[in-house]
């Protein structure tokens, strides 16, 4: 029993990119604390229940970004698909169709576009960071269209139970956007930690052509990604309309950086092949928490995001110091050891 | 004075805590190529790593041209006139011939490139050498073993006096390799002192003056070549005898498994028709080039196919994908197993079960990581692979131990047809022995084994029937009895002549 207890904690420090996960922790643990000094209203419970519904849209983006940085590519067009999912809906819903059918249409078309990434990708072999770059103008343009080119109207008080479903309501005393995005990353885990899909993903991205001799189909875990990458853009896109009760034409602009911001931080490596959705929730929290402590503090946007910019460098940055700093000092340690091993003999 | 050019005394050094060297001796004179031999791990590429600067030692002296060196770092190395042929080629894909001898010290005249001159001077070091390369040639469209050459004519152009190859000739074909000797020996006539690694044994005869052996990151001896036997190199290497080197069991030919019936697959898999019987090992031999790796590449649907048929068990099989060919009970253990057969980012245990997530998981593809343990350990066990830890990344094994998992993950399963390309390439004596056992098992099993090889005692030692092939074509199925070397370097050779049927036409 205390032997399997052992090898269960060795499995999860060994886990790919455990290392800077707990790195973060700490980092995110400091930035509570140096937040909650400066100001204690950081920790009250009004403000908690606000700073989680601040992550939850950071985290759910972050979650298919990782997912697509973990196959060795990259998806820039999350922030256009969410700013097409918010002004799809939102269309719909003020042209009187049930906000249910709404979200529906809203999801096939979202994964319409994850499912072109994949083709483009997986299929025609065009570079990730161009392909998806076609899909992020092209979405950003449906967003535009849909319209005519205007933001929407207000979408009513027949979406009141869509609003609530999205972002208003809460249950068991959490907002309701916080537990979507808490389902989501739990399903997204599972699939990632614990299924063949998962398996198929990490393989893909640390070494394609063992993964195709292996047996893996490199095209469908390629779209698998970006489908999960999509999804994710497209509730991002349905919690915004449903925060502000109306389509906004740039919603979700340059959210696919943040969401490489959030999973970087969190030890996701864009080389693919590394990385753990444990991360994401780190690396979209100090993200939340800057946000949320800056502006308690009186920051201006503009700092708020040359902090941020650092908080991402200095965030890899670290974790390859620590890991540099590590084999020095036994370095130091090895030389000073043999010099007393030769001043002996 | 001392008559060496390089001299190491008492060379220390670890990784993580575990000694990769321990007390290392090593000299070197100009004018002579020292073959330095142990099996993978024993410390050889450190202690080069460690004289041309790569890694800084722990502890110990280094004198070049009898003068200690203190701290070496590439720079100082190069500046001592020593220069490194890695396992791995070191050249800019993308760029030029001249432009990747000339990297890092490029002639210039008030400040702009100029090529003409670099172009015309590599024109003459390439002469020199007898090498049919053009400067202009950008060198990611040259075949490995002309790579290798522009990388031993980049050393050379630094004036390098020492001159230290790695492996340098796992990638070639024997003509290749008679040429690097050839230049070899001309290098070492002009006075230039040559540290050679290599696993292949039968090569020294041609080149090595003297030996230096290690074993286990430690220093076992130094002699003249000639004052030792083939024999000694192995017992001192493996630290034990080894009894065969080639060990072989016979068995009667069994039942038909597997056909290949007019397989076409560009212009390197051209007309191949094949037969794999139970109790045989059927070994395909080849110039690198003929087509060997492209004929099981199309046979296990890693490549797309023009036509033919593939026959299995007596039954027809369609294979499009890998996986296809995995259902059916066909595997390829790859050549290359850093590009092909590993995912050195995952680790050990996802490694092996990453083809047989089939039967680990249940239908609703939940992996169940009580089966994966089981099949991981059961693997490890059975091939007797040295490590740690099976969570570690596969990237921390050697080369024979990395060989082992690329074998391990395709004997997980049951199979009916196991493929193996190159499966020695760059790995001991003494592992090559367990991977021969390992399809000597196979053959017992009735399980169809079909390997690519370009070590012809390989070939004649290992196999019951011998393909050779030459450029996509199939040119002699020879039985193990009526083969040698001189008759398969014909068939491999037997290119189709097409100067004179133009002459006729």
């Amino acid at each position: 029993m205390d032997l399997e207890r052992k090898n269960f904690w060795k499995r999860v420090i060994t886990k790919r990119g455990m290392g800077q996960v707990i790195t973060v922790t700490f980092g995110l643990i400091i930035l509570c604390a140096v937040f909650g000094v400066i100001n204690p209203i950081f920790f009250s419970q009004k403000n908690v229940g606000n700073l989680l519904r601040q992550i939850a849209p950071i985290l759910i983006i972050g979650i298919g970004q990782s997912y697509v940085l973990i196959t060795g590519n990259i998806d820039l067009s999350i922030g256009s698909v969410v700013g097409m999912s918010c002004m799809l809906s939102a269309t719909l819903m003020t042209k009187g169709t049930n906000p249910w059918t709404a979200v529906f249409i809203t999801v096939v078309c979202c994964l319409l576009i994850g499912f072109v990434n994949g083709v483009l990708v997986a299929k025609f072999k065009l570079p990730p960071f161009i392909a998806t770059l076609g899909t992020m103008t092209m979405a950003r343009g449906i967003a535009q269209i849909v319209n005519n080119n205007y933001n929407t109207d207000s979408i009513g008080d027949a979406a009141r139970g869509f609003r609530n479903f999205f972002y208003y309501g809460s249950t068991l005393g959490l907002y309701n956007a916080v537990w979507i995005a808490f389902v989501i990353w739990f399903i997204f885990n599972f699939i990632l930690g614990k299924t063949r899909t998962g398996r198929h993903i990490y393989a893909v991205g640390s070494n394609i052509d063992a993964a195709k001799l292996s047996g893996v189909n490199i095209f469908s875990t390629t779209t698998k990604a970006y489908l999960v990458s999509s999804f994710c853009s497209c509730i991002v896109g349905l919690i915004i309309c449903a925060t502000s009760g109306m389509g906004t034409m740039d919603a979700g602009n340059s959210y696919e950086m943040y969401a490489v911001a959030a999973s970087v931080i969190g030890g996701v490596s864009t080389l693919g092949g590394r990385g753990i959705l444990l991360g994401t929730v780190i690396g979209a929290s100090i993200w939340g928490v800057l946000q949320n402590g800056l502006q308690f503090a009186g920051a201006p946007v503009a700092i708020r995001n040359i902090v941020i910019g650092i908080i991402v460098i200095v965030s890899v940055l670290l974790d390859i110091v620590v890991r540099n700093d590590k084999l020095i000092r036994r370095k130091g340690l090895m030389a000073s050891a043999k010099q007393k091993g030769a001043e002996n003999a | 004075m001392s008559e060496y050019v390089v001299e190491a005394k008492h060379v220390c050094k670890s990784f993580r805590g575990i000694k990769a060297l321990d007390d290392v001796y090593f000299n070197l004179k100009s004018g002579e190529v020292m073959a330095l031999l142990g099996e993978n791990g024993a410390g050889k590429s450190t202690l080069v790593k460690i004289l041309s600067g790569v890694y800084t030692r722990d502890a110990g002296e280094i004198y070049y041209y009898g003068k200690q060196v203190g701290h070496i770092d590439p720079q100082v190395a190069q500046e001592l006139g020593v220069a490194i042929i890695h396992q791995e080629l070191n050249l800019c894909p993308h760029l030029t011939v001249a432009e990747n001898i000339f990297l890092g010290r490029e002639l210039t005249s008030s400040g702009l490139l100029s090529d003409k001159e670099m172009n015309r001077q590599t024109a003459e070091l390439l002469e020199k050498m007898d090498l049919d390369l053009r400067p202009d040639t950008i060198v990611g469209d040259l075949s490995v073993s002309k790579q290798q050459m522009v990388e031993i004519a980049k050393a050379i152009s630094t004036n390098a006096r020492i001159l230290i190859m790695d492996e340098p000739t796992s990638a070639l074909t024997s003509k290749e390799i008679d040429f690097l000797f050839a230049t070899i020996n001309k290098l070492r006539n002009e006075g230039c002192g040559i540290i050679y690694i290599s696993h292949r044994l039968e090569e020294l005869k041609h080149i090595a003056d003297r030996v230096t052996i290690m074993r286990d990151g430690k220093y076992i001896l130094t002699s003249e070549f000639s004052d030792i036997s083939m024999d000694e190199i192995i017992a001192n290497m493996v630290g034990r005898e080894i009894k065969e080197k080639f060990p072989r069991i016979e068995l009667n030919r069994g039942k038909k498994i597997f056909e290949v019936k007019n397989l076409n697959a560009g212009r390197m898999v051209r007309d191949i028709n094949l037969e794999l019987y139970e109790g045989e090992i059927v070994g395909i031999a080849g110039l690198v080039g003929s087509g060997r790796t492209e004929t099981t590449r199309a046979i296990f649907g890693a490549d797309p196919k023009e036509s033919g048929e593939i026959i299995l068990d007596g039954k027809k099989v369609t294979i499009n994908n890998p996986r296809d060919a995995i259902n059916a009970g066909i595997v390829l253990v790859p050549e290359d197993r850093k590009k092909d057969g590993l995912c050195t980012r995952l680790s050990i245990s996802e490694n092996i079960s990453l083809p047989n997530l089939d039967f680990l998981c249940d239908k609703l593809g939940i992996l169940s990581s009580k089966k994966e343990e089981r099949l991981v350990n059961k693997a490890v066990e059975e091939l007797q692979i040295k490590l740690a830890d099976v969570q570690a990344d596969a990237a921390s094994l050697s080369g024979g131990n990395q060989q082992k998992i690329v074998v391990a993950k395709w004997l997980a399963r049951n199979s009916r047809v196991v493929m193996f390309d190159e499966p020695t390439r760059g790995i001991d004596v003494a592992v090559k022995v367990e991977i021969y056992n390992i399809m000597n098992d196979l053959k017992r099993q009735g399980i169809g084994v079909l390997f690519v090889s370009s070590e012809l005692p390989e070939i004649l030692g290992i196999s019951d029937r011998i393909i050779v092939m030459c450029d996509g074509r199939i040119t002699a199925e020879l039985d193990r009895n009526e083969a040698t070397q001189d008759i398969i370097l014909k068939y491999a050779t037997m290119f189709e002549n097409k100067i004179q049927s133009t002459k006729e036409a």
